[in-house]
């Protein structure tokens, strides 16, 4: 049987909280959160099933959700840990399939497309793949298998907790007919009240509803919409191919402090580290950067931005660090700061114009870098740092971007927040 | 303050000191000229505190004294009037009045008191031939930085030795140095940053001066004076350490080519059109008996021209800003042939003049990863 277009999206339950679970067995079936204790900044960065019950959801402020559930056990969470499974059901997903690529830490899509001589029907491969994910890793999953990413996503949703779904060939419409529009990656609390205005709630209302209009009012997205809704990959990232999308156009770092911040010194000292982690970034993805901004949050929520262009492209630390205090110093108006952000812009693939002046200590630094990030492939993030950025050294929150993914792209961003 | 002037000589020496003069508002007096009449000559002075100029011309002084007027106001009327002498009047609330052939006209100017004063000139350090100047200037100031962040690049390095004259400036990724040897009367060795708008407005003074005139060079702890006859240009000195330059000159290149200046210039300008606009990059690569460059750009097209070349080394291939040797080709004169040194595609290449004036220029230059 050969199969047509055959897209997997696989999704790990839970994962943050079911990997707590596999070091820590007590927290079976209770409520957890993970992302930081209820009386901290930040947000949640997953809750087990028990804990969802309550209306706990990711994304909502670790006190937030200390209100609707006070008995929940909350956890810092272990990045190092997700890494690794992260690694381990990728390692899986790699043997199942040549194109895989890692949306975040715990889902990736597999591009199955006349595979069929090799796995008989798509449910049976996709119970053997659930099997042996479940069986080296002890982790559950949902997958959903569709015709296009977007379906597939959608499935696997639906599927939910570890389920697997199948949308037959042609079915895609009727499928996701019944279901509210916000179920359609992209579609957000902004662009489904704009389409309650015109009486949609349903992607079948969306599907019904006149090409023109759509672009009319919501221009480019509006046509993304309509695809969306006949069940197409459409807009953005869905419109890649698996593993072969562009190379992120900028890459950033924030941290929210548990408590707002006006020394100087520290400060300066996170600035190093987010400068640090975005550096790290850099590298791994092989560019160069050519403007550095940042960004601060008072306590009052009012956020500016500041950029500037380095002289030569860069990803070595020694370089930026200095562009990214200056641009502070020049613009912190003094006042306790609240979030940090550290973005690099301009990305090139090659180093460009290489400085005569800089060029020895730039190509030392290169060499140390290299070796340095090794050693943090191996022990950890925190293993070597800059010294500047010791007084910076936060733990790494738990969030679904690290750096580092296989076989991750596409968003256009590579982002991160601690 | 009474005297006439004649019109294309008052045109002329006020026309010299426009680059200075402060086109915004925020401190009036700052966009006037101050006009001080004795003798037989009148003094035009213009500043902005960073730089300050002062010309002269022969006028008939008949009360002398000064004022200060609107240097662009004045100098756009001047123009049109007819060639002719003009008589100046000044009242004693700060009034010009004017008198032209058959124009009768009254510019409101300012006190002199509120005109900055401009620093005393010290002694001479050194007598610098104004050719020898003007062609330090115009090789070494396209390469001064116009970061400025970067402030101690934004000028140019002079260095004053008994025997020699040195002028060397950077932007961190190119760096352009001229020297010419002879006694210029210097008893010690001296450094100084100048700014490139100093070395601009000192090639408009010096622009129309005969090939035998000197300069005259002093400095004082923050300016710097550059006299030319009766011409003076006052700036202040930048401050910061200029990079130690000597330890990125190459101290030898395995490779050099010579290339006719003119063809190599054309080919490049043209190459040029097919590299990316911001970067510029282009792509040279060396080979027995030819130069071939090439640029490419995705989406729009590519380009190559192969340059017959006296060259038997290794096949190397280097990335440059097109613009940066571009820079070198327009600035190195009129000579038929240009050296190009190099090591590989990871150090810094040089240019050269194949056969000099009598003055040394080296213009080093890295290369781009592409």
């Amino acid at each position: 049987m050969e199969w047509p277009r055959t897209i997997f999206h696989v999704d790990m339950d839970a994962f943050f909280v079911s990997v707590e679970e596999l070091y820590n067995p007590s927290l079976h079936g209770k409520p957890v959160v993970v992302g930081g204790r209820p009386d901290q900044r930040g947000v949640v960065a997953a809750a087990s099933y028990a804990a969802r019950k309550f209306g706990v959801h990711s994304a909502m402020p670790l006190r937030a959700a200390y209100r609707l559930c006070p008995q929940a056990v909350f956890l810092e969470g272990h990045p190092r840990w997700y890494r690794e499974y992260s690694r381990r059901v990728y390692r899986i997903l790699t043997r199942f399939a040549p194109a895989v690529e890692m949306a975040s830490i715990d889902e990736a899509y597999l591009d199955l497309t006349g595979a069929g001589r090799l796995y008989g029907a798509p449910l049976r491969a996709a119970h053997d793949l659930h099997q042996a994910i479940k069986e080296e890793t002890g982790l559950n999953c949902s997958i959903g298998v569709a015709t296009s990413r977007m379906v597939a996503k959608v499935c696997s949703g639906q599927a939910k907790p570890n389920g697997i779904l199948w949308v037959l060939p042609g079915c895609e419409a009727r499928f996701l007919a019944p279901l509210d529009v916000r179920k359609i990656p992209g579609v957000g609390q902004v662009t489904a009240e704009r389409l309650r205005e015109l009486g949609v709630r349903k992607v079948g209302d969306l599907a019904r509803l006149d090409e023109g209009l759509l672009r009319e009012r919501f221009g480019k997205w509006g046509l993304a919409l309509a695809g969306k809704a006949r069940g197409e990959d459409a807009g953005a990232w869905f419109d890649g191919e698996i593993g072969a999308a562009e190379p992120p156009k900028s890459v950033s770092h924030e941290h929210t402090f548990d408590e707002d911040v006006a020394e100087a010194q520290a400060l300066e000292a996170t600035l190093v580290k987010l400068t640090e982690m975005v550096a790290r970034r850099l590298r791994g993805h092989g560019l160069y950067a050519r403007t550095l901004q940042i960004k601060l949050r008072y306590s009052d929520f009012s956020t500016i931005t500041r950029a500037k262009t380095l002289p030569c492209a860069t990803h070595v630390d020694a370089e930026m660090v200095p562009a990214v205090l200056e641009l502070f110093r020049a613009h912190w108006k003094r006042k306790p700061v609240r979030l940090l952000g550290v973005y690099a812009q301009s990305l090139t693939p090659s180093e460009g114009q290489l400085s005569l002046l800089e060029h020895d200590k730039v190509e030392r630094w290169q060499r140390a870098l290299d070796a340095v990030d090794k050693l943090r492939d191996r022990f950890g993030e925190s293993s070597v740092t800059l010294a500047a950025g010791l007084r910076g050294g936060f733990r790494e929150r738990a969030h679904e971007n690290p750096a580092g993914l296989p076989g991750k792209h596409g968003s256009g961003k590579d982002s991160g927040e601690s | 303050m009474e005297f006439t002037v004649n019109r294309s000589d008052l045109v002329r020496e006020l026309s010299l000191s426009q680059g200075v003069v402060e086109k915004k508002t925020t401190i009036p007096i700052l966009s006037n000229v101050l006009i001080e009449a004795s003798g037989d000559g009148l003094q035009l002075t213009a500043t902005d505190l960073e730089l300050a100029i002062e010309c002269s011309c022969p006028a008939e002084v008949k009360t002398a004294g000064a004022g200060t007027l609107p240097a662009k106001r004045l100098l756009d009327y001047a123009r049109l009037l007819p060639d002719a002498p003009i008589h100046f009047r000044f009242t004693e609330s700060h009034w010009a009045n004017l008198t032209c052939g058959r124009a009768r006209t009254k510019i409101a100017g300012m006190s002199r008191e509120s005109f900055p004063e401009v620093p005393g000139r010290p002694p001479a350090l050194a007598e610098i031939p104004a050719a020898v100047l003007v062609k330090l200037i115009n090789r070494t100031a396209f390469a001064v930085s116009v970061e400025e962040s970067r402030f101690a690049l934004n000028g140019a390095q002079l260095l004053l030795a008994p025997e020699r004259l040195t002028m060397v400036a950077t932007d961190g990724h190119r760096l352009a140095l001229c020297e010419e040897t002879g006694d210029f009367g210097a008893a010690a060795a001296h450094k100084a940053l100048i700014p490139k708008k100093a070395m601009m407005e000192l090639l408009k003074l010096l622009h129309d001066d005969d090939p035998e005139a000197k300069v005259e060079f002093s400095a004082d702890e923050n300016h710097l004076f550059f006299g030319a006859g009766r011409r003076l240009l006052v700036s202040r000195k930048l401050t910061g350490n200029f990079p130690d330059y000597e330890r990125v000159l190459p101290a030898e290149h395995p490779n050099r080519v010579a290339l006719s200046r003119e063809e190599f210039r054309a080919a490049v300008e043209r190459v040029a059109q097919f590299s990316d606009e911001r970067s510029h990059a282009i792509r040279i690569g060396f080979s027995p008996g030819e130069v071939k460059l090439h640029a490419s750009l995705s989406d729009t097209g590519s380009t190559e021209e192969t340059l017959p070349a006296v060259y038997d080394g290794p096949e190397v291939q280097v990335g440059f800003n097109a613009q940066y040797i571009m820079d070198f080709l327009r600035a190195v004169g009129e000579g038929e042939e240009v050296l190009f040194l190099f090591r590989d595609s990871n150090s810094a290449g040089e240019l050269r003049p194949a056969e000099g004036d009598g003055l040394s220029y080296r213009y080093i230059v890295m290369p781009m990863r592409i």
